[in-house]
């Protein structure tokens, strides 16, 4: 690589970076905007925010997103986490294979198309719409996700050691909370926030399923946007963005001080032969 | 009957994997304090009987006994066994003690006890001062340690090893033989090693039971099994062999390469074809005069402790000789060796039999 190579590489990232970022900070710009609308910066005001947080019905539907989202990834966490073990276990190539595509089918089709089935069974069942059937319906679209984020892990697990711990006297029971378990936790976890932001995320299948009297923040602001941009969305967006990065920030210092303390402990050791 | 120290017996034990016999009637006592080794190639059935005697598969027929108990049915985990297991298979989620205390929280053993018995068996293969680590810190001769130490921690009565040296290199492996060796008189438990390393056989083992194809082929004392193997396979399996085919001619004198040779072997027929079995090491290297055969060598190869030399004879007979000298005049050497180092092999002998002829000639023979 010559040295005009990497400058361009360069430019070319940072022209990436810049494309996918800017409509980001447009919004959280203009969130301080003490015009009406996006159509020109008159000034900083807080005051978007203090419409915000006085804004008792948008709080609300912060908080049903927040808690379908936990709820849902949790539910689909334990029983992806069960259905990627019981995958596992099938020995047959042939049946294991089949329950795999049928998992990553789920995974693949549209978004819509799941809403839209989830709204047909849930009228032909007579179930209500609301808090019951988004939850619902994101458990169901979260299950996959974990399957699939699981199960590798599982398989990347050495049979040896289950052999091992029956062989110290583990039962069944004791294998999947002793061994099972704390082996495939990372993925487990991961699964957890892969479904927790895939709940967060969702606006396809939550507007099929959702009733009257129930909301999650993306069909709230679809609804609002229709009605013409608000910047109060602006600043709430703004405010989830820095949720985000709080959350990146976090996890990366999380990393950073697991794999200093391995590091420090593996050069105090001092080695047998 | 049951004699008071054997600790494990298996009778007739058969085992299959779909079309593949794995074990076609194994019999095999254990006496208790000995260390076995369990020998053969891959796919010999070796590593299927440590399963079956830990539990993790069951036998399709046959007997387990322990202690004159039949444990044929018995669960892994409710066996008074332990395994070290061929790549340790640690809890990569547990430190260096709660891998080793895993076996004894199971049984819920009262705390200050768990953590005397851990700390001495930690003491035991040298990593007191280690509990803390995780096992991804260790390196392969300590993982290997905490192995052992998570299984003799629960005190088993019979430890089994499957392949346990195999993933170390050259020079832990024969550190950890002789650690494993005094371990076992330490402990004073029966071991069950499993290994396809006939030098680690050899050097660690009271007795090796050979196997191949499913089957015991001999068992017996290093010793023995070096000395007297049964058949081709054993001989060709363990060390390094010349193997020529004969016929015993009569008591004492057997005829191989056109000639007649004195010998130590007894008890067959006369004019009975056989194999003779030659050690490399048994031949010594003379003059074309003196020596008993006459051959021209192909190649040297130094082996640092001695050199290895091919050779054939004038009917094309190749001879493998070991010499702690390389062979300046390569085109006609004599080979010497004494009648004790031939030994004859009958074709299709059993191991009962063999054994009963052995023992009558060898009495006559001193």
């Amino acid at each position: 690589m010559t040295e005009k190579h990497t400058w361009i590489g360069k430019l070319y990232l940072a022209f990436a970076f810049a494309i996918l970022y800017m409509p980001i900070f447009y919004l959280v710009f203009y969130s301080f905007n003490s015009g009406k609308n996006m159509s020109g910066f008159k000034g900083f005001t807080w005051s978007h925010y203090q419409t915000l947080f006085a804004d008792s019905r948008l709080i609300i539907i912060v908080l049903q997103t927040f808690l379908v989202a936990i709820l849902s990834a949790l539910i689909a966490t334990i029983v992806g986490s069960l259905g990627a073990l019981g995958i596992y276990q099938v020995r047959r190539r042939h049946t294991r294979n089949l329950l795999l595509s049928l998992n990553n089918i789920l995974m693949v089709s549209p978004d819509v198309i799941i809403g839209a089935s989830f709204l047909i069974l849930f009228t032909a069942m007579g179930i209500a719409l609301g808090f019951g059937s988004v939850l619902a319906s994101h458990i169901a679209f979260s299950i996959p996700i974990v399957v699939l984020l699981v199960l590798p892990r599982l398989q990347e697990m050495d049979y040896a050691m289950i052999d091992a711990a029956r062989d110290l006297g583990a039962n069944s029971w004791q294998i999947l909370s002793r061994v099972i378990l704390p082996f495939i936790l990372p993925s487990v976890f991961s699964g957890y926030f892969m479904a927790f932001t895939y709940s967060l995320d969702d606006f396809a299948v939550t507007f099929f399923v959702t009733g009257n009297g129930f909301a999650t923040l993306s069909v709230e602001i679809y609804s609002r946007a229709r009605q013409g941009i608000n910047l109060e969305i602006n600043a709430l967006s703004a405010l989830m963005f820095l949720f985000s990065i709080i959350l990146i920030v976090g996890y990366y210092l999380l990393n950073q001080y697991t794999q200093s303390r391995r590091q420090r402990r593996q050069k105090d050791g001092v080695y047998l032969k | 009957m049951q004699s008071p120290e054997t600790i494990l017996e298996l009778q007739h034990i058969y085992k299959s994997f779909d079309d593949f016999v794995a074990l076609d009637n194994i019999n095999i006592k254990l006496d208790q304090g000995k260390f076995y080794s369990f020998l053969g190639p891959s796919g010999s059935g070796k590593t299927t009987v440590l399963r079956i005697v830990a539990g993790l598969i069951l036998a399709d027929r046959g007997k387990v006994l322990f202690d004159g108990q039949d444990i044929s049915k018995l669960p892994a985990e409710k066996r008074k066994v332990n395994t070290v297991f061929q790549n340790y298979a640690l809890f990569p989620h547990l430190n260096v003690f709660d891998n080793v205390a895993f076996g004894l929280r199971l049984k819920r053993m009262p705390q200050d006890e768990l953590q005397e018995r851990v700390m001495q068996a930690l003491k035991t293969i040298q990593l007191n001062g280690y509990e803390d680590r995780m096992i991804s810190e260790l390196s392969g001769g300590q993982q290997q340690r905490v192995a052992i130490a998570r299984a003799i921690v629960n005190e088993p009565r019979l430890l089994l090893l499957d392949e346990s040296l195999s993933a170390l290199d050259q020079k832990l492996r024969q550190q950890m033989q002789y650690e494993l060796r005094s371990l076992q008189q330490r402990l004073g438990i029966t071991f069950l090693f499993v290994t396809h390393d006939q030098e680690e056989a050899l050097a660690m083992s009271d007795e090796i039971i050979v196997m191949n194809e499913g089957r015991i082929q001999q068992s017996g004392t290093p010793v023995d099994i070096y000395d007297e193997p049964i058949n081709h396979f054993v001989a060709n399996f363990i060390g390094e062999s010349n193997i020529v085919p004969g016929t015993m001619i009569r008591d004492y004198e057997v005829e191989f390469v056109g000639k007649r040779f004195e010998c130590a072997d007894a008890g067959m027929r006369d004019h009975e074809p056989v194999e003779v079995v030659l050690r490399p090491e048994d031949i010594t290297v003379t003059t074309p005069n003196q020596g008993k055969l006459v051959v021209s060598v192909d190649s040297q190869l130094f082996r640092g402790d001695h050199f290895e030399i091919t050779s054939h004879d004038e009917d094309g007979n190749e001879w493998l000789i070991h010499a702690t000298n390389s062979i300046e005049d390569r085109d006609k050497v004599g080979l010497s060796f004494s009648p004790n180092a031939l030994h004859v092999m009958r074709f299709g002998e059993k191991e009962a039999d063999f054994d009963r002829r052995l023992s009558e000639y060898e009495g006559d023979e001193s």
